[in-house]
């Protein structure tokens, strides 16, 4: 029993990472309806940017993630103007394939710019163990949480009862209609990217004291991300949240009682299966439209 | 292109300017006051870390013996290509070097594919192949036995596994033991020898896990390993992975002798892992710290001159370097097929910085020199020789 406990902490703290990373995405497809390949490297960069800050630049934590914020929230908008301003209204799959485009160019800068090797930044606060009854977890790892808490928590709160959370809403429903009413589109297209960038880019700082740092790690998060997309419902941010926290539950579990191997093969047939049976996610609602 | 290269052709411009109606083709052949060697290493690419270490030894043998009157009484001048760990571009540089510039012998490459892919061009043209950094098998065993071309001064990666494992069950004295190792063919064929080593010494395999190359999460199968309470722990893949399951080890609080592959023999490996790679212990061929003398010596000459500590790739890039230079000086001249069979048959007398005391280019009929692999425990951040 307590080793389950412990199982479920490690899922539950991986999983937080998918949150944060997924719930960006599944906004920016909800309210722009695009798919951002792209959104694996937000997450890289946040990493380095923050490694950077706090590594090379010897910045307290907290004045890092400031910074990674900021830069994070550049890069969004710097990607707007790519992937949406400039090729969106041709033709919708024009911007998924520049969002590839795009993913290779910041692939190869990184590696251009950084280079292969490995990183990871470096905490006191790995040395720090958390004890919650049987669960031991390193504090840094116990932080993880907590944060992907808070600020999915925020940004609820800001799609609930914000002006520019109810433009995102509007927005994501009905664009038209939205245009019709005064809300300005571009605006909100910027928000949105922003905001998913930022998400990104904290959860790349966050774990890049825990899982190393490189030029190509956003591949595999991205991959995660949209298989917790799809569980949850493309658009939806509580989706996001429950489905990722269920993949990194899910995958801790195979990996203890069914062996390491299969834990991606778990998570890509949990996939297909909810596809098959409910194809909108599980969380995700059907719109009905008059 | 290296700054080696362009610092080169700045020399052959300054020559050809000071020599009087000197043509392009000759400047780049050999020339009376120098002697042309080849070295092809991937110095850009997936590779390129490994390649610049292995051109440090490349460049110290160069220098070294250029500092006790070079060969044949010219001065020895080591012609880079670099391979980006690409068949075709190594085929390519093989040829420039061979055609071009006139090479009797050739240092490289880091990747065992790229030297497969080459090895039957310089063997057709007659030019001997010393390993820069290759250890597959696969390479000595595609020479034809008794006629080798492609020399390997250290022994292959399937005796490194193997002393590997015999380590495990002796020196560790394991009984019971787990396996984790990455999902590709590397991983796969270090798993199954570990696995057959072990239970052939009478030990245990408790669970056998594997992982995709690049994983990052590794807690849970750590956390499960801990509950076996496993004598040791094995980890087939690369550094970067290796260096992950370490650490986060010491996060679950799994403590035991972990053991490692030799992909995990690098500086970078201790420096990512941090203080969770105390205990680790991995196969190496050359330690500073090393009982052989002759070897000792170059790793206080190699700090002073590069100032920084020889490791492995640095000493095998200067055992190459310094076995070609050698057959070069004993045969007279530059004749390749002459440097060849000197290289393969006259220099079992001639040390190499690598391995145990004693050790010498004695190569054998497939062109691989055998000798033990030293297994280090990390201590204090370093890489120890009990």
């Amino acid at each position: 029993m307590d080793l389950f406990l412990q199982y479920l902490a490690n899922g539950i703290v991986v999983g937080s990472s998918y949150v944060l990373v997924a719930v960006g995405l599944t906004l920016i497809f909800g309210i722009l309806g695009i798919v951002n390949f792209a959104h694996g490297e937000f997450y890289m960069l946040g990493g380095f940017a923050g490694i950077g800050l706090a590594t090379v630049l010897g910045l307290p934590l907290i004045v890092s993630l400031l910074g990674v914020v900021a830069f994070a929230a550049l890069l969004g908008f710097l990607a707007e103007q790519i992937l949406n301003r400039q090729v969106k209204d041709k033709d919708p799959t024009n911007s998924i394939v520049s969002s590839f485009g795009l993913a290779v160019v910041l692939q190869n800068a990184a590696l251009l710019v950084i280079g292969p090797q490995p990183m990871l930044l470096r905490t006191d606060l790995s040395m720090v163990p958390v004890e919650i009854g049987p669960v031991y977890l390193p504090l840094q790892r116990a932080l993880i949480p907590v944060a992907m808490i808070v600020l999915v928590g925020a940004l609820h709160l800001l799609l609930r009862y914000t002006w520019v959370g109810m433009s995102l809403r509007a927005m994501a429903q009905q664009p038209t209609v939205a245009r019709m009413c005064g809300i300005r589109v571009s605006r909100v297209a910027i928000v949105t990217f922003m905001t998913g960038a930022v998400f990104a880019g904290v959860a790349g700082f966050l774990m890049s004291s825990v899982f190393m740092v490189h030029p190509l790690i956003g591949n595999m998060i991205v991959l995660k991300a949209f298989t917790v997309v799809i569980l949850g419902g493309m658009g939806s941010v509580t989706g996001a949240a429950a489905a990722g926290l269920m993949l990194g539950i899910v995958e801790s579990m195979t990996s203890a009682y069914l062996g390491n191997g299969l834990r991606d093969i778990v998570g890509f047939l949990m996939v297909v299966i909810v596809l098959l049976a409910w194809p909108q996610g599980i969380f995700g609602r059907k719109l009905e439209r008059s | 292109m290296t700054r080696l290269h362009r610092r080169q052709a700045l020399r052959l411009i300054a020559g050809a300017t000071g020599a009087t109606l000197a043509t392009p083709a000759i400047i780049r052949a050999q020339t009376p006051s120098e002697l042309k060697i080849g070295g092809m290493l991937p110095l850009s690419g997936p590779a390129a870390i490994e390649g610049h270490q292995v051109l440090k030894g490349l460049e110290f043998a160069v220098k070294e013996a250029n500092a006790a009157g070079g060969a044949l009484d010219r001065e020895i001048v080591l012609m880079v290509e670099d391979d980006e760990a690409n068949t075709t571009r190594g085929v390519i540089a093989v040829r420039k070097l061979i055609e071009t510039d006139k090479v009797p012998f050739i240092v490289g490459t880091y990747a065992s594919a790229v030297v497969i892919a080459t090895m039957q061009i310089t063997k057709e043209y007659g030019v001997p192949l010393l390993s820069g950094g290759s250890t597959s098998v696969a390479a000595t065993d595609a020479n034809e036995p008794g006629n080798p071309w492609f020399f390997r001064s250290w022994p292959s990666s399937v005796d490194q596994g193997l002393d590997t494992a015999n380590a495990i069950t002796g020196r560790f004295g394991a009984k019971t033991v787990a396996i984790i190792h990455d999902s590709g063919s590397y991983g796969y064929s270090l798993g199954d020898q570990v696995e057959q080593v072990v239970k052939d010494n009478g030990g245990e395999i408790l669970s056998r896990d594997t992982y995709n190359a690049g994983e990052q999460d590794f807690t849970t199968l750590l956390t499960r390993i801990r509950s076996e309470k496993p004598d040791a722990v094995y980890i087939g893949g690369w550094a970067g992975d290796g260096a992950m399951i370490v650490r986060q080890a010491t996060e679950v609080g799994l403590r035991t002798q972990f053991v490692g592959s030799g992909s995990m023999v690098s500086d970078d490996f201790i420096e990512l892992a941090g203080p969770a790679s105390e205990g680790f212990a991995v196969a190496t061929l050359y330690e500073p710290s090393t009982p052989n003398v002759y070897g000792a010596e170059f790793g206080k000459r190699f700090e002073a001159e590069v100032g920084q500590a020889a490791g492995t790739l640095n000493s095998l890039g200067f055992d190459s370097t310094s076995i070609g230079i050698e057959a070069v000086r004993r045969t007279g001249g530059t004749d390749s097929k002459a440097v060849r069979d000197m290289i393969a048959t006259g220099l079992a007398d001639f040390p190499i910085v690598q391995g145990p005391e004693g050790a010498t280019a004695a190569f054998d009929a497939k062109g691989s020199v055998d000798f033990p692999n030293f297994i280090a425990v990390i201590k204090d951040g370093v890489r120890t020789l009990a």
